[in-house]
């Protein structure tokens, strides 16, 4: 017999491992779709993906029963994206000085971006260029749309925010894609 | 533009994007109809969201399966346990010194400050601090010394199992392109932690002896991974890797070894 979600976070808050796999197996693809929205590379999402598990687990009493348990999942899911997110812009912004007739060989050996290696095209490259530019949280409400497909109200029960509060992020990211890929088409 | 126009604009970002209502919608469209402004705008916004819609990763699915994610959380929360196991056993110790402390200072600063001090008083000192119980401590029953070797073997072979894990989970999954050939996979760091594992295998597990009778085969099938592993290149053929992979699948490796490892740890 399946477990229900309900059931296996239940386990989980006990400390029942065993509970991590029938729960992965259900809503993996999900978490794992959400962060490579987020962060562009499947090594990157796959990180997140299982941090989301971790966090899950480590944080399984925190969960409150009387709600839907993929919510919960895509807020962990939104935030560890979020925050790998961030540290690794600061780390690519960090200021790293190198030691003379280092240049050639850093050069080299780095080649294209992951992100031109994995999406290899152009499509990618504009996309990224455009999803990048948006604030939170219109950039979580419209990964969750756009790339999930999520309703309005799933998105909100999953980023804690009011439908009007959805709607009117939704609508900006809409205005500003739009701005940022006249940009990039300019 | 007027405020009740920046409405109508909002309803059609979330017209485009399929979020309206039936009532909001048939309105939407009915405004539409009179207003060339916001069709012009609807056409330029449908335009961008399929452009956005092209995105090759939009349903891309996860090239890792998922009982290697699995396996990786499993690894992951081994970590966090031991590591909150040290932060445990520090403040253990510290509350036990602590308390040590507490309990001898004042049986000890009366004989040190003491008339008789001296040599006298220093062996005083050496009496209250090495009590006989201590001693008797010391002499510890044969079996139970016995015990406590078969538990710290034991406890060593489930450490290097779940290292040899996490070793194979990532090559496993490795997707990452090697730097300098572009069909390559870079293995370089797991070819490393490969070798000092069978480095290491000899020197901390005892597989001959009796407490590792079980994980004998277990630990065999591990050790032939890691050496296969170890010979890789730092930047290894996808075919390659992909062996590894379907070797550990076959041999259902990464479930023998979370088993095994829960069994070492009784």
């Amino acid at each position: 017999m399946q477990l229900s979600d309900a059931e296996l976070m239940r386990r989980l808050a006990r400390g029942d491992r065993d509970a991590l796999a029938p729960l992965m197996e259900r809503h993996y693809r999900r978490v794992y779709r959400i962060a490579l929205a987020y962060l562009r590379s499947p090594e990157d999402a796959l990180d997140a993906a299982q941090e989301t598990f971790v966090k899950a687990f480590v944080h399984a009493k925190r969960w409150d029963a009387g709600t839907e348990v993929l919510p919960w999942l895509t807020r962990i899911a939104t935030n560890q994206a979020i925050d790998q997110y961030r540290r690794a812009r600061r780390r690519t912004t960090r200021f790293e000085p190198l030691e003379e007739g280092d240049h050639d060989e850093r050069i080299s050996a780095e080649g294209p971006s992951p992100e031109r290696r994995v999406l290899g095209g152009e499509v990618g490259q504009r996309i990224r260029h455009a999803v990048d530019g948006l604030p939170e949280p219109q950039r979580a409400v419209f990964v969750l749309r756009h790339y999930e497909e999520m309703s309005l109200e799933e998105i909100g029960r999953s980023l804690g925010l009011r439908l009007g509060t959805v709607k009117s992020s939704l609508h900006r990211a809409v205005r500003r894609l739009r701005d940022r890929l006249a940009e990039v088409h300019a | 533009m007027s405020f009740l126009h920046e409405r109508w604009r909002r309803r059609v970002s979330l017209l485009v994007t399929g979020c309206l209502d039936e009532g909001e919608r048939a309105a939407t469209l009915a405004h539409l109809e009179r207003c060339a402004d916001c069709r012009s705008d609807r056409e330029v916004l449908e335009g961008i969201l399929a452009e956005l819609s092209r995105d090759p990763q939009r349903r891309a699915e996860p090239d890792v399966a998922v009982e290697f994610v699995v396996a990786r959380v499993q690894a992951r929360l081994d970590e966090v346990v031991r590591s909150r196991s040290w932060r445990i056993g520090w403040f253990a110790a510290g509350l036990a010194t602590a308390l040590l402390v507490a309990l001898l200072v004042p049986r000890l600063i009366p004989r040190l400050v003491s008339p008789k001090g001296g040599a006298a008083g220093a062996a005083g000192v050496a009496l209250a601090v090495s009590p006989e119980p201590a001693v008797r401590q010391l002499e510890l029953p044969e079996a139970a010394l016995r015990r406590m070797e078969r538990t710290v073997v034991r406890e060593q072979a489930a450490r290097y199992l779940a290292e040899a894990q996490d070793v194979l989970v990532t090559v496993a999954s490795s997707r990452g392109r090697c730097r300098r050939e572009g069909t390559s996979v870079d293995v370089g760091e797991e070819a490393r932690r490969s070798r000092e594992l069978l480095a290491r295998r000899a020197l901390v597990v005892d597989v001959e002896g009796d407490a590792m009778a079980a994980a004998r085969p277990v630990m065999e099938d591990v050790e032939r991974l890691l050496r296969e592993v170890a010979a890789l290149e730092a930047c290894a053929r996808q075919r390659d890797l992909d062996e590894i992979h379907d070797s550990i699948k076959r041999r259902k490796l990464l479930m023998k070894i979370d088993l095994m490892e829960k069994e070492l740890l009784g």
